[in-house]
């Protein structure tokens, strides 16, 4: 980095004044850290101590000593099982159909003309918006037993309704609410990466669209779109709000994921606490080895470029 | 028509259809919302019965609500606040003085984009249980818990601004025309960056105003907020869509300007990963 | 091999700009035109048409007699060269190279074989097995012209293949590309902006001028007898005096006295070569002032100036060095300017 040498030079007396004892040692520490300090305590604090306490936790018994009990009773209990298993489904069916229907989509809007293009570019930075619990109620106001399209499945004479807002499909439209902006915004400027000129290369060695897609331009937009599901995969597994609000409460419940889990038993506040933190370690492990692989695609596209 | 024709022609239409279908889907539940504000019964037809506009006027008088959107914002401006008093310094140091700084800031700004906001709050409720029990269960422990997670948008706006206005430099012929680190900082830095702290500052706003799952675990209804309100009004006792219909789209269009105005003071630059506000904020 | 023929080729977009205005061209089999003009001329654009990137508004294209405009281009029998080489990035040199011929379905044997014959066409033998971001801008372009060649089109085409090199590499490159060019006997066409480029490799060059062609020729008739004003000032190292015509004769003082042009016009502009100006010492000729001298190795460029009967005349003279130094700066010299190799056309039309 450039600057580093010329702040050193600048700011360092050229003399090359060495801190010698203790006491000025000290306070060249606190003169290059001090400004820093504040946000540095608060981020550390309510950022990392915290996930630090939750690993420890889900090895504390009741008592407080060591124990892996806590890990075998979420392992073995059907109902942690079940939301372990429904949350990734949930993530990858979210994650998949934003890639299926958001990735064309990505490849359109790139190819637009810039006015065209930033219209829809604002359209869907405003979709991001809509978020949290109001975007829940809107999926009630159109889902839901007097909602819009439940009415009008009704008024049509159509024999079936819309999937409820509590109900699997119910959140996966739900979450695609934002997915698939999402993912579309995240891959928008990779689709760049694809040169028009290599679709004309192809065409002059005789290649069709459908031959130019399979050999070239999917292959290299392929660590974009992957980057794009995972992110959007780990984005999906931690939603708490959105589900917490459509899928209910208690026995009424149809869907259980991890975070409505460890609500759950925040909520109760009963003994389970252990169990809690073994959740969320859980929901933080898959969200790492999600950002490592992400990590790792972006890695393989620099071959290329 | 020759197959090759007919499947450009389906190609064609079959752009316009998929973007058509996603403009539907993403304006049909802000039109059911916004309906509800000014409807009064909606239970038998595709459209309400009738609209009225006396919603929006016992919104206002409602006490509770006012409490509650009062409460939300004056959070979120304190968080807000906290925020631009703790990052920049930090960053204007990091920028000139102290490279190292850089390192540590970017790891926990990654934290927040990894961790559920579920995850941080268990975390920090079993935290501060342990070790300051008397700060547990306040709107203090909750406001360090936005700023703590705000933060990574706060961030790297000013940081994309600092390398923007190429701080390094400004700052070496600050000091060779005499000044001190302070004054560089007032009349040098600070309105280079404006514009990065202006949308910094937005972006945390929105996240604090938005945010639900802190919120819910640290405190509870002991500090009832926007998102907490709506969830009482969605799924509570005492449920009343047209209040929530208000109120929602009163955060709507509190959050879409705050979005718009960022995108307007960052025009030029093209981190859409950044950018993307608003759905972060409520996890 | 092909031949490639354009029928009265227009190309409109919208109804102003007119990139191609009813050319017609003919490239025998195996010759190599070079189409050359300045940006916005209409050479590239002639180049797409004929591998179907463009369609032409009006006329017909023909590659071997048939005609071929309403083919796309994926059917067409041609390999292109693009100026940003255009290598697919996530395929080795090989794989770049064998793409057209599995497009057409070849048999992997002879594919393999075929491949290698290529890249030691192209002296590629070491880099097969490389990516393209790792090689060199000139290997990158060989590349590009094996992957072209590999399914033996009819027609070869290069859109400025060589203005993303350094000069060196340039040179090079442009005698290979002749080399096999003739190797192979293929018909080619080749744009480009730059002249020396042009008259040094093609057997015909086509001066193109917004969307149209001004003269096609060998580029030695290109040089010495430029048809139109238009491609005497692209062609060439040439001054140009632009005089007014009195009683159907073009002068400048005692230094130049040509016949004016056929076409009737007040004006007329005189090409001619800076080794057709003379130093008189005898009384023949007019002075002229030394403005600058411009030091350039074993020559040096004297501007001059001349003004006679109101009108001023700048143009320049290169003189070898050891006589250049004894001009001093500002000084007066009688020249002379032989109008045998002029060119002149008039200036008003």
């Amino acid at each position: 980095m450039d600057s580093k040498v010329s702040i050193e030079s600048a700011v360092l007396p050229s003399d090359g004044f060495q801190p010698r004892s203790l006491l000025q040692k000290v306070t060249q520490w606190l003169a290059d850290w001090l400004p820093a300090l504040p946000i540095l305590i608060v981020a550390y604090g309510l950022l990392v101590a915290p996930v630090v306490a939750l690993l420890i936790q889900s090895f504390l018994s009741q008592e407080g000593g060591f124990t892996v009990a806590n890990w075998a009773e979420v392992l073995a209990s059907r109902s942690d099982r079940r939301a372990i298993v429904t949350s990734l489904g949930l993530g990858a069916v979210s994650a998949t159909s934003s890639l299926a229907i958001g990735g064309p989509i990505a490849w359109f809007i790139s190819r637009m003309l810039p006015v065209q293009r930033s219209v829809w570019l604002a359209i869907l930075n405003m979709a991001t918006n809509f978020s949290g619990i109001g975007l829940a109620f809107g999926f009630v106001a159109i889902l839901g037993t007097f909602g819009m399209l439940t009415l009008a499945f009704k008024e049509l004479g159509i024999p079936f309704a819309p999937p409820a807002p509590g109900s699997f499909w119910g959140l996966v439209l739900a979450y695609n609410y934002t997915n698939i902006p999402l993912f579309i915004l995240l891959t928008i400027s990779g689709m760049g990466i694809l040169r028009h000129d290599w679709l004309e290369a192809a065409q002059t060695c005789g290649a069709t669209q459908w031959r130019f897609w399979r050999s070239i331009g999917l292959p290299i937009l392929t660590p974009f779109l992957g980057a794009g599901w995972l992110l959007v995969f780990t984005w999906s597994i931690g939603l708490y709000g959105i589900p917490f609000a459509l899928a209910g409460n208690g026995a009424t419940r149809k869907v259980t994921l991890i975070t409505l889990q460890i609500s759950d038993i925040l909520q109760a506040n009963i003994s389970g606490q252990g169990n809690a933190a073994v959740l969320a370690i859980v929901l933080l492990a898959i969200a790492a080895l999600s950002l490592l692989t992400y990590r790792w695609m972006i890695g393989r596209t620099a071959q290329w470029f | 028509m020759v197959l090759a024709e007919r499947m450009r022609w389906i190609g064609r239409w079959g752009r316009w259809l998929l973007l058509a279908t996603l403009l539907v889907y993403l304006f049909l539940p802000i039109v059911a919302v916004v309906l509800y504000a000014f409807s009064t019964k909606w239970t038998a037809h595709i459209l309400p019965d009738a609209y009225t506009l006396k919603h929006w006027g016992s919104a206002l008088s409602d006490v509770r609500l006012v409490d509650v959107a009062l409460r939300t914002f004056v959070l979120a401006a304190g968080v807000t606040v906290l925020d631009v008093l703790l990052i920049v310094p930090a960053i204007y140091w990091q920028w000139t003085r102290n490279p190292k700084i850089r390192p540590h800031l970017e790891l926990t700004a990654a934290i927040p984009f990894v961790l559920p906001y579920i995850v941080i709050a268990f975390g920090i409720l079993s935290l501060s249980g342990q070790f300051i029990p008397t700060l547990q269960g306040t709107v203090w422990l909750l406001a360090l818990g936005h700023v703590a997670i705000a933060f990574p948008f706060f961030y790297w706006a000013v940081d994309g601004a600092m390398a923007a206005a190429n701080i390094p430099l400004l700052n070496e012929a600050a000091q060779t025309c005499g000044a001190t680190p302070l004054k560089t900082l007032r009349q040098i830095v600070l309105p280079n960056v404006a514009s990065g702290i202006a949308t910094g500052s937005m972006l945390v706003f929105a996240v604090s105003f938005n945010e639900f799952a802190l919120v819910q675990i640290l405190v509870g209804a002991r500090f009832e907020t926007i998102s907490l309100y709506s969830l009482d009004l969605l799924t509570g006792a005492n449920a009343d869509f047209n209040k929530l219909a208000i109120i929602t789209c009163l955060t709507f269009v509190i959050v879409f300007f705050m979005s718009a105005a960022s995108v307007y003071l960052n025009r030029g630059q093209t981190q859409t990963s950044r950018l993307v506000t608003g759905a972060k904020s409520t996890k | 091999m092909g031949s490639v023929s354009l029928r009265n080729v227009s190309k409109l977009y919208g109804t102003a700009v007119r990139a191609l205005d009813d050319v017609s061209l003919d490239v025998m089999s195996g010759e190599l035109v070079a189409l050359l003009g300045s940006s916005g001329c209409g050479k590239t654009t002639l180049l797409r048409s004929v591998a179907g990137l463009e369609r032409p508004t009006q006329g017909q294209i023909l590659i071997d007699g048939r005609d071929v405009t309403a083919i796309p281009t994926r059917s067409r029998p041609i390999g292109m060269v693009f100026q940003s080489y255009a290598l697919f990035p996530n395929m080795t040199v090989r794989q770049n190279i064998a793409f057209p011929l599995t497009t057409r379905q070849k048999a992997p044997r002879r594919l393999d074989q075929r491949v290698e014959e290529l890249l030691d066409l192209v002296q590629l033998n070491e880099q097969g097995d490389r990516f393209p971001t790792q090689l060199s801008g000139g290997q990158q372009q060989r590349a590009s012209l094996a992957r072209a060649l590999a399914a033996s089109p009819e027609v070869l085409l290069l859109d400025e293949p060589l203005s993303a090199l350094d000069a060196l590499v340039r040179n090079q490159l442009r005698e290979e590309i002749r080399r096999i060019q003739q190797t192979l006997k293929i018909t080619t066409l080749f744009v480009t902006h730059d002249q020396s480029e042009a008259m040094a490799i093609a057997d015909r060059v086509a001066v193109m001028s917004r969307g149209k062609i001004e003269q096609i020729a060998s580029p030695l008739e290109l040089y010495e007898t430029p048809a139109t004003r238009f491609s005497a000032s692209f062609i060439g190292n040439r001054n140009a005096l632009e005089l007014p015509v009195q009683n159907g004769r073009v002068q400048l003082g005692r230094a130049l006295d040509v016949a004016a042009p056929e076409a009737d016009s007040t004006r007329a502009i005189v090409f001619f070569r800076p080794e057709d100006v003379e130093f008189s010492n005898n009384g023949i000729g007019h002075p002229a002032t030394v403005e600058s001298k411009i030091f350039q190795g074993s020559l040096t460029r004297l501007h001059l100036v001349i003004e006679a009967d109101g009108h001023v005349g700048r143009f320049y003279a290169d003189l070898p060095s050891r006589q250049a130094a004894e001009v001093d700066l500002g000084s007066h010299v009688r020249v002379y300017i032989n109008a045998t190799n002029a060119r002149v056309f008039a200036a008003d039309i």
